[in-house]
């Protein structure tokens, strides 16, 4: 994925927050649910075709004391994961 | 335990109407059976703040849901706002069409079906003449259209010398992968009918043998959450606890059953949101009124079922001097009520101190293949 280009949440897909800040994804279509941990959800509910991944970073870092040094790389998987579930997709591009 | 954010699925009575009137109905002579149906709009306007609230499945009963008019209506509804549904049904009005435009939204988790013989004489017998034939039918026809569907056995008076026969043809005649049991409870018109529809302690007795063997023999393609099969795996349990002076196990000691009121809640056919369909005399406000999780998070009724869980059992003059306590749950509550007027007490119907007292006879422990939990 281009760094700077914007993902967005499959809107087919519910966000379901359980307890705790944790939370599912769940697939209606499919059944198909995927736990998601608080971290998760802070990015998830930033995939609104508008934040880039620097962006989204630099929240997760100001947000949470505790990310780590390589907090790219983990962003980085977790948002190649969600593509290729097909959870998220790249934003159609303004013209 | 503790409590979802929001409930993760909500059973919806969508009518009141049905076109039987099976002697041990449990929503008839209920509380459920209350007021008019709501309108299409009133439903569909409810699904959006389901959607809000990431409910994620619904299960549509009644009555008998397939009479509403606007079904599909309602369906898209339900699709289009993100969640997946099941259907109870007594299976007399499932037509061709509606089956394949089931099958059509990809969205059904089960279509569950009332069948209580093997043959049309249990079955009718309570529930009408013809109407064996009629379920059966719309069995097969949910089946055509490769429709997961399950089947619901309420075992009574007339069909409880019948489980072999009904396993076989559930199992290997019609295919079913698995099929559910349960027994006529003390609810809504059945407690008109007891003395001829609930079973006498020796007849529980034998189901409870019987339905071990069978459920052994098909190896686990029989569950229950409650009647005699679950009562027979939890008691064996509770026995042999007593028996080798276990302590207390997980989960008990308490009135821990039932751990619905943690995960979903219901909606009556008038609108009226309850906490379970089997407690629709608990009234919590109406849909599109009130708020949907606020009243889920704080309604001091529903607080109150869930605090349940911590009262103990020796706390009742019911259970004093009970060897089974430390190993027992207390059972629903909502049968609990029917039977003494308080939900938090423990079920008379369903303690085994009780039956034993009244000359039940617990069977032999036998390996199941299969653990329900209710
Ligand atoms: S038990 Fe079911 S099928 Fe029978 S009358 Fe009641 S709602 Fe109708
Ligand atoms: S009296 Fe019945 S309900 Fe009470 S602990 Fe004993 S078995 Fe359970």
């Amino acid at each position: 994925m281009p760094s700077s280009q914007a993902l967005i949440a499959n809107p087919l897909i519910v966000l379901r927050e359980e307890f705790d800040d944790w939370a599912i994804l769940f697939d209606p279509d499919t059944s198909h649910s995927y736990g998601l941990n608080p971290v998760s959800v802070f990015i998830y509910k930033r995939l609104d075709g508008k934040h880039s991944f620097e962006e989204i970073v630099s929240e997760l870092r100001s947000e949470c004391q505790n990310a780590p040094d390589d907090a790219e790389t983990d962003v980085q998987q977790f948002l190649d994961d969600l593509l290729a579930k097909g959870l998220a997709g790249h934003a159609a591009q303004q013209r | 335990m503790r409590t979802m954010l929001t409930p993760r699925s909500v059973d919806l009575s969508i009518t009141n109407r049905c076109n039987l009137n099976c002697t041990y109905c449990y929503h008839f002579e209920s509380k459920g059976n209350s007021g008019r149906d709501l309108p299409t709009e009133d439903w569909l306007h409810f699904f959006e703040e389901l959607n809000r609230c990431a409910v994620i499945d619904v299960t549509l009963a009644g009555g008998e849901p397939f009479l509403r008019k606007d079904f599909r209506e309602l369906i898209d509804g339900i699709v289009k706002n993100k969640m997946r549904y099941s259907i109870l049904t007594n299976g007399t009005l499932v037509i061709e069409e509606m089956a394949a435009y089931i099958a059509s939204t990809k969205r059904c988790n089960s279509v569950q079906v009332s069948i209580d013989g093997s043959w049309p004489g249990p079955h009718d017998a309570f529930r009408g003449e013809g109407n064996f034939e009629r379920a059966v039918a719309g069995l097969q026809r949910l089946k055509a259209q490769g429709i997961p569907m399950t089947v619901r056995v309420t075992i009574h008076r007339h069909n409880v010398d019948d489980l072999e026969a009904i396993a076989r043809f559930l199992l290997e005649e019609i295919g079913l992968p698995s099929f559910s049991t349960n027994s006529a409870g003390y609810v809504g018109q059945c407690r008109s009918h007891s003395e001829d529809v609930q079973l006498t302690i020796e007849e529980r007795t034998r189901a409870m043998e019987t339905l071990l063997l069978l459920n052994e023999h098909y190896n686990g393609r029989i569950s229950a959450a409650a009647g005699p099969l679950a009562e027979a795996k939890h008691w064996l349990e509770m026995e042999t606890a007593r028996r080798d002076g276990d302590e207390s196990h997980a989960d008990c000691g308490q009135l821990r059953s039932c751990g619905g009121v943690f995960s979903k809640m219901a909606v009556r056919a008038d609108g009226e949101m309850v906490p379970c369909s089997q407690m629709s005399h608990i009234e919590l406000g109406r849909i599109n009124q009130v708020d949907l999780k606020e009243t889920w998070q704080h309604h001091p009724e529903l607080l109150r079922l869930r605090e349940r869980r911590t009262i103990s059992l020796a706390d009742f003059e019911f259970c004093k001097d009970c060897p089974y306590i430390p190993y027992c749950r207390g059972n629903c509550p909502a049968l609990a009520y029917t039977l003494t007027g308080e939900e938090n007490h423990p079920s008379p119907d369903a303690c085994l101190k009780r039956f034993l007292e009244a000359g039940g006879r617990l069977p032999e422990r036998r390996n199941q293949p299969q653990q329900d939990c209710c």
